[in-house]
């Protein structure tokens, strides 16, 4: 989870996802497009939800410290959303929105971790799944809809196949091409990915506010 | 220079109609020969060579065939051709098509400025549907919507937009549009949203379950446990697999009991006896916000199995119905179901349906303009496809 969506593996769970969870469309911006951009109430909603139907929580929360311009986290769900919508993230920081480097400490952040909002931690990725110009508002402006998947510990699991044991494999370059250029170096293993339990988890649908940085 | 060039062959009976060819990877270059035609006498159309490259357009071809003469000729292939697919994420998309209008009626009709060039079966995704700022249908933007065919502009969606909220779309209004997605069904059964639920009857839609209508194919099996999440604007809501109002916490979940079609199940739920009515009448100024009422298969426990019996395969591979029924029609064949290249598995169980290879496709010649790339029925086709190291210009 804590690069998450860097192999094609996790770009199948990824997909495996958009399909298979239900959506909450979000409400709580003001963008006017269907699903709207992320507001706050959004994030409080699908918490609430998962809240409601039992789900774990991934990670405790973090005492409040002494420090200037950190505040404590509650015990989260994890969001995993796309870098693109950062700018919208930085747009609430100061409204409940805190950065992983306001935590009072970071030192459980994630690599890819962005930040915190009510009971949700966001993962941030490049890959993270996006429906290009797929809401158009009541002046026929276009806007991406972007698939927030919120998720509770219990929902997804990956089941190594028994009986398929791992290989690393090496050919030196000698085997790769006459010319000796390549060498291959991988590793084979089966697995496959299930959804779990349902109810404890959801693609939380928005929009963006902002522009899309280039 | 071939150390990651990809090459693969094989051969199939031809059945006249295009034939899609499943490969570990997706070709630059596809040829065929139909072995049928080269080791018959020379008849007039009929293809005995085909081959596709890059960077010719997908679905074009070029054909070796009779003419009347018949005399053996180079051709063309404008459409029907040689293309390539890679299935293998969701959120593909084809063209963006401008919408003309949309009609007030169930099932609605939709008409675009250009030929759509869909299939009954194809699912697509609309968006704006505002006639003003404050009229139209931008209710239903955002769904997928399987499409019935009905004319080379025209077709319907299995949605009733004749209620008093929607207002019928004209005259091709700014950002109404659509387009087709590429591969709705690559994960199925997954979540599907709903157009309609009707209660029971005590005959086509037994006491103790509901018939469930969905706006796209749902592709559940009998057995397949289901959860509904239906947004309190929709009513229904007692359906809902949480929360549980007298056990809060317990997911109640229902399983289909009966496939009716495609787009249409009749769910076992213990809630049926007394629901609030299903209501898509939505407002359009709900709109900002408006989340979909959903079916969803659950992921845990998909038990759906196929009956083994005399007739029935035992764990045949998984198929999709993008349309119809997918039942027998009156001479015994299985129709509109669309096989997987995945192996034997439960019916029901949660299916990987990425794929990636190429498509022989059924079109005419430019010149020989009743012929068919792909043969007739029974033709014997001995095809290969190479993917190349290296292409100039790349």
């Amino acid at each position: 989870m804590e690069l998450w969506l860097l192999s094609n593996r996790l770009l199948i769970l990824r997909d495996y996802i958009v399909s298979a969870a239900s959506q909450i469309n979000a409400g709580g911006g003001s963008n006017g497009f269907n699903p709207t951009n992320l507001g706050l109430t959004d994030f409080s909603l699908v918490a609430t939800t998962l809240d409601t139907n039992n789900a774990y929580k991934f990670m405790s929360g973090i005492e409040g410290m002494d420090r200037f311009g950190t505040g404590p986290i509650r015990s989260s769900y994890f969001m995993l959303a796309s870098t693109e919508l950062q700018s919208d993230f930085d747009a609430l920081v100061g409204q409940g929105v805190l950065n992983n480097w306001n935590y009072p400490s970071n030192a459980s952040a994630l690599p890819s971790e962005w930040g915190s909002v009510y009971n949700l931690r966001i993962l941030t990725s490049s890959e993270a799944p996006v429906a290009r110009n797929a809401a158009t508002n009541n002046l026929g402006v276009l806007n991406d809809v972007y698939y927030n998947t919120v998720l509770g510990k219990q929902a997804l699991t990956h089941i190594s196949q028994d009986g398929y044991s791992m290989n690393l494999i090496y050919r030196d370059p000698y085997y790769s091409g006459m010319l000796a250029q390549n060498a291959t170096l991988a590793v084979k293993f089966a697995q496959s990915q299930a959804l779990t339990q349902d109810t404890a988890i959801r693609n939380l649908l928005s929009t963006r506010l902002s522009n899309l940085g280039v | 220079m071939a150390e990651y060039s990809k090459l693969a062959r094989g051969s199939f009976t031809s059945n006249g109609f295009a034939k899609i060819i499943n490969l570990p990877f997706v070709p630059d270059y596809v040829e065929f020969f139909n072995f049928t035609v080269v080791n018959s006498a020379a008849t007039s159309q009929n293809v005995a060579y085909g081959k596709w490259q890059y960077p010719m357009a997908q679905g074009t071809a070029i054909q070796q065939g009779y003419n009347a003469t018949p005399t053996l000729i180079y051709d063309t292939v404008a459409s029907g051709g040689i293309s390539t697919f890679s299935a293998g994420q969701l959120l593909q998309y084809g063209p963006t098509l401008q919408i003309v209008s949309i009609s007030k009626a169930s099932a609605a009709v939709v008409t675009t400025s250009t030929n759509h060039g869909f299939a009954s079966g194809d699912v697509v995704l609309m968006n704006g549907l505002y006639q003003s700022t404050t009229t139209g249908m931008p209710q239903i933007a955002g769904i997928p919507f399987t499409v019935t065919v009905t004319g080379l502009t025209t077709f319907t969606i299995p949605w009733n937009t004749n209620q008093s909220n929607y207002t019928a779309l004209a005259g091709s209004p700014a950002g109404a549009t659509l387009k087709k997605i590429l591969y709705p069904y690559l994960y199925f059964p997954g979540s599907t949203v709903i157009s309609a639920i009707t209660a029971p009857n005590g005959t086509t839609i037994p006491t103790g379950t509901v018939q469930v209508d969905t706006a796209s194919a749902h592709n559940f099996v009998v057995g397949q446990e289901v959860a509904f999440r239906i947004p309190s604007l929709y009513g229904s809501v007692e359906l809902n697999s949480l929360p549980n109002i007298p056990t809060p916490g317990s997911p109640i979940y229902g399983y289909v009991d009966q496939v009716t079609d495609y787009n249409t199940v009749i769910v076992r739920t213990p809630f049926a006896a007394a629901f609030t009515a299903f209501n898509s009448n939505q407002t359009v100024s709900s709109v900002p916000g408006l989340s979909f009422p959903q079916i969803v298969a659950m992921g845990d426990v998909n038990t759906g199995g196929v009956q083994i019996s005399g007739g029935s395969p035992l764990y045949p591979s998984p198929y999709s119905v993008a349309i119809g029924d997918g039942n027998a029609a009156t001479n015994g064949v299985l129709t509109n179901r669309i096989n997987t290249v995945n192996g034997p598995a439960i019916q029901g169980a949660y299916v990987n349906n990425t794929s990636q290879g190429f498509i022989i496709g059924a079109g005419a010649g430019t010149v020989l303009t009743t012929s068919d790339l792909v043969g007739v029925a029974n033709d014997l086709i001995y095809w290969r496809a190479l993917s190349h190291d290296m292409g100039l210009p790349l």
